[in-house]
């Protein structure tokens, strides 16, 4: 048994930490939420320059080969800052669809990403059709016609191209397209945490490749399974600073002639978020430290049930003892609520997690 | 003991019914259904429509134009208005200060204000909090000196809700620091439009422009604008927060949400059952029935109490703890219903320029919940509740 990190990995933390602290305080975060892209430019750049772009994917496409651990730990970072760079919609959600492909000149694609010139957009959830990933409507049919309605497509404003998820053929496949194909419809909009996203709809769009017929879906699984331990991982770094952030403010902010951390209510209150964020961190290390594939699975789906139930409660807890003050735009404890409350959703909340680890 | 209505009851509900059929505006009936905005006119004329009606005065006392209904009657007309789903009443004129004017004010000041705010010909707001005195609200500095006949008033008020729209602000002031700072707190009127008030907006977490700052710099007040008497605000302050606290738990429009919502998660599909046949799901939303029911009887008891001449005291913070943690979990249970489509943000109301699939009720049950952060806050922190409800009722 090991429950540390290796040299490389504790590297690569360090550099990502080093990244939030010193590059991405808030006002910056505001910033480039604000910017026409949603995100700063040139912190992608740099992503791609220090090889972060690079983690998941394999050698002979110019990646590092990195794993789970690599990418849970920078995102437990992202988190800590509320990083709004595309990585969860690029790297996680359209390269891990690609990397596991059978598409023809996948390296290509793989090979943009990496250098951060290429964005790439997943597009499966439906309207009406909720978190079942195999339950849509889009049909891509035998000569790579796209047609349907594809809906929270994270980061689809700045895609080249989309990753469609479809029917084809009694089965399911993947369809490439490209932002400028015809028939193509992006909707974007800013979701709610102040990341892009958009309804992406396609009528009788040419699709560039159709690929991974028949294995799509086992595709799509194992990419949003991937997904869940990063946003639980993020999840896990904003439950820290959540707490943290709490304690300094109630060590500053003086209410009836003492500081607020000096009221024991107060000081059980943020002992329990303190320990609701261990827990889900030990949860998020025993998934870590799963191998075997049925039982990982099972255990995915029970850590983001922890991580909707305990992020949740531990972010609230954190905006209600900042007061009126953590209402308001202005703090960033809010924001933290905010990217919180969308990850408790994002593929599923915890109802549906729940459902999911008692039928696996 | 008998929770059946009387012939008389169901008649009044009746007649509730038609009026709000007939009397309640059409346009702002739609706009509430869609959530959108109402504008200030909107909200005005909404409340002049009660007014005509003689309505306005249903927690007031007879002889101050008030409707002198007993407590079934209370209930039943405020459900019937949360059923329609009707903008609620803006309680800092009709439920904060009119009881503070007509229980501490003088002949003059009951005269002058109190018709005015029975008919919403003024728009109130409050100057309680400040930047340095939120849940420890008596350390207030914001100052009023006396000089001549006037009092000069320096300083800043906070979280003031809709003091964009306002024609008059209650203050509290200090106006005697020799003291402990309970003493030496003043209750005054002040007229928006005097010179030396500036409105800031404060922009909460759903995007919206619902809170102000309210700064004053010297600010001329005429003395007879005192409630009651000089450094006795404290006591009038108090009194003030057990009647807002009483009108936040709004149990019959969270007992219309909730069933709207489970409507909802009939036709809603997360994974390959309907949400209203998710166990777990069914659990939350009978949980939290089981605990409106608790809320709402323990508000008809509370109305009962009244109407019987006890005015509301501490057991009306056990109202605003209950009633704010219901309505957050409600918030959190359209959202979660929601699923992906609470995630596009369109604004406080929505999108108003472009299409995006996620209905409407989705939108805006993100901003929603978030702006409902702020109601285990407002009115005295839940927090600050408990210390009353220790001290006062236990006597601990």
């Amino acid at each position: 048994m090991k429950l540390s990190y290796s040299d490389e990995q504790n590297l690569l933390r360090d550099s990502v930490s080093k990244f939030c602290m010193s590059d991405y305080d808030f006002e910056t975060r505001m910033r480039s939420v604000e910017s026409e892209k949603g995100h700063n430019e040139e912190h992608w750049k740099l992503f791609a320059e220090l090889g972060w772009l690079a983690i998941p994917f394999a050698e002979e496409h110019g990646g590092l080969d990195g794993n789970d651990v690599d990418l849970s730990l920078m995102f437990e970072e992202f988190g800590k800052a509320i990083v709004v760079e595309p990585y969860l919609a690029n790297v996680v959600l359209g390269g891990g669809v690609l990397k596991r492909s059978d598409l023809e000149d996948k390296a290509k694609h793989i090979e943009g990403i990496i250098a951060g010139e290429s964005q790439v957009s997943l597009a499966n959830y439906e309207p009406e059709k909720g978190f079942n990933l195999a339950n849509v409507d889009c049909e891509i049919s035998s000569d790579g016609t796209v047609n349907g309605l594809k809906t929270t497509v994270l980061n689809a404003q700045n895609a080249n191209y989309f990753v469609v998820f479809g029917k084809h053929e009694k089965d399911h496949a993947f369809a490439l397209v490209s932002k400028d194909a015809e028939g193509l419809k992006c909707t974007s909009y800013k979701t709610y945490d102040g990341f892009v996203s958009g309804d992406v709809k396609f009528e009788n769009c040419k699709a560039e490749a159709v690929f991974s017929v028949g294995s799509a879906l086992n595709i799509l699984e194992e990419t949003i399974l991937d997904a869940l331990v990063c946003v639980s991982s993020e999840a896990v770094g904003a439950m820290e600073k959540c707490y943290q952030l709490t304690i300094e403010y109630t060590k500053q902010r003086e209410q009836f002639g003492q500081p607020l951390s000096k009221f024991q209510a107060l000081q059980h209150r943020m002992v329990d978020m303190f320990m609701e964020t261990e827990f889900t961190k030990s949860f998020l290390l025993k998934v870590l430290a799963t191998h075997e594939a049925d039982e990982k699975r099972k255990l995915i789906y029970g850590l983001k049930n922890q991580v909707a139930l305990a992020g949740k409660s531990v972010a609230e807890e954190a905006v209600q003892m900042h007061g009126g003050m953590g209402c308001t735009e202005e703090m960033s404890i809010g924001h933290y609520l905010k990217r919180m409350m969308v990850i408790v959703h994002l593929f599923g909340n915890d109802t549906y997690y729940l459902n999911k680890y008692i039928e696996s | 003991m008998d929770l059946n209505f009387s012939k008389e009851d169901l008649e009044f509900r009746d007649e509730v019914r038609a009026f709000l059929e007939n009397e309640y505006p059409k346009h702002i009936r739609e706009k509430m259904h869609n959530g959108e905005e109402l504008t200030r006119d909107e909200v005005v004329e909404w409340h002049k429509c009660v007014a005509k009606k003689g309505w306005m005065g249903h927690s007031w006392p007879v002889e101050h134009g008030g409707t002198g209904w007993d407590a079934t009657k209370v209930y039943l007309y405020l459900r019937e208005l949360a059923l329609e789903g009707c903008p609620t009443f803006v309680p800092f004129g009709l439920q904060m200060v009119a009881p503070v004017i007509w229980t501490f004010g003088s002949e003059e000041q009951k005269k002058k204000f109190l018709p005015r705010i029975l008919n919403f010909d003024d728009w109130w707001c409050q100057g309680y909090s400040e930047p340095g005195s939120g849940s420890d609200l008596a350390s207030l500095k914001c100052k009023a000196e006396l000089d001549g006949d006037e009092y000069v008033i320096n300083g800043q008020k906070t979280w003031t809700t809709l003091g964009q729209f306002a024609d008059w602000i209650f203050v509290l002031v200090r106006t005697d620091d020799s003291g402990i700072k309970q003493t030496g707190i003043t209750f005054i009127l002040v007229d928006m439009k005097t010179p030396g008030i500036e409105v800031k907006p404060i922009i909460t977490l759903d995007g919206d422009h619902e809170v102000n700052e309210v700064w004053f710099d010297n600010v001329r007040v005429p003395k007879e604008n005192v409630v009651g008497e000089v450094n006795q605000g404290w006591t009038y302050a108090k009194f003030l927060l057990t009647h807002e606290r009483s009108s936040i738990a709004g149990a019959p429009q969270m007992r219309r949400a909730i069933n709207r919502l489970a409507k909802k998660a009939e036709k809603t599909f997360h994974g390959d059952h309907p949400l209203s046949e998710d166990p777990t799901f069914k659990a939350k939303v009978a949980q939290f029935n089981l605990d409106l029911d608790a809320l709402e009887m323990t508000e008809l008891r509370g109305l009962a109490a009244q109407r019987e001449g006890n005015p509301p005291g501490a057991e009306s913070s056990l109202l605003k703890i209950k009633g704010t943690d219901l309505q957050q979990r409600l918030s959190s249970l359209a959202v979660e219903i929601a699923g992906h489509d609470a995630m596009p943000y369109g604004g406080p109301y929505g999108f108003s320029d472009i299409e995006v699939t996620a209905p409407k009720d989705a939108q805006l049950s993100a901003p929603k919940y978030l702006n409902f952060r702020k109601v285990t806050i407002y009115g005295g922190t839940n927090e600050i509740q408990k210390n009353i409800i220790a001290k006062a009722i236990l006597g601990l």
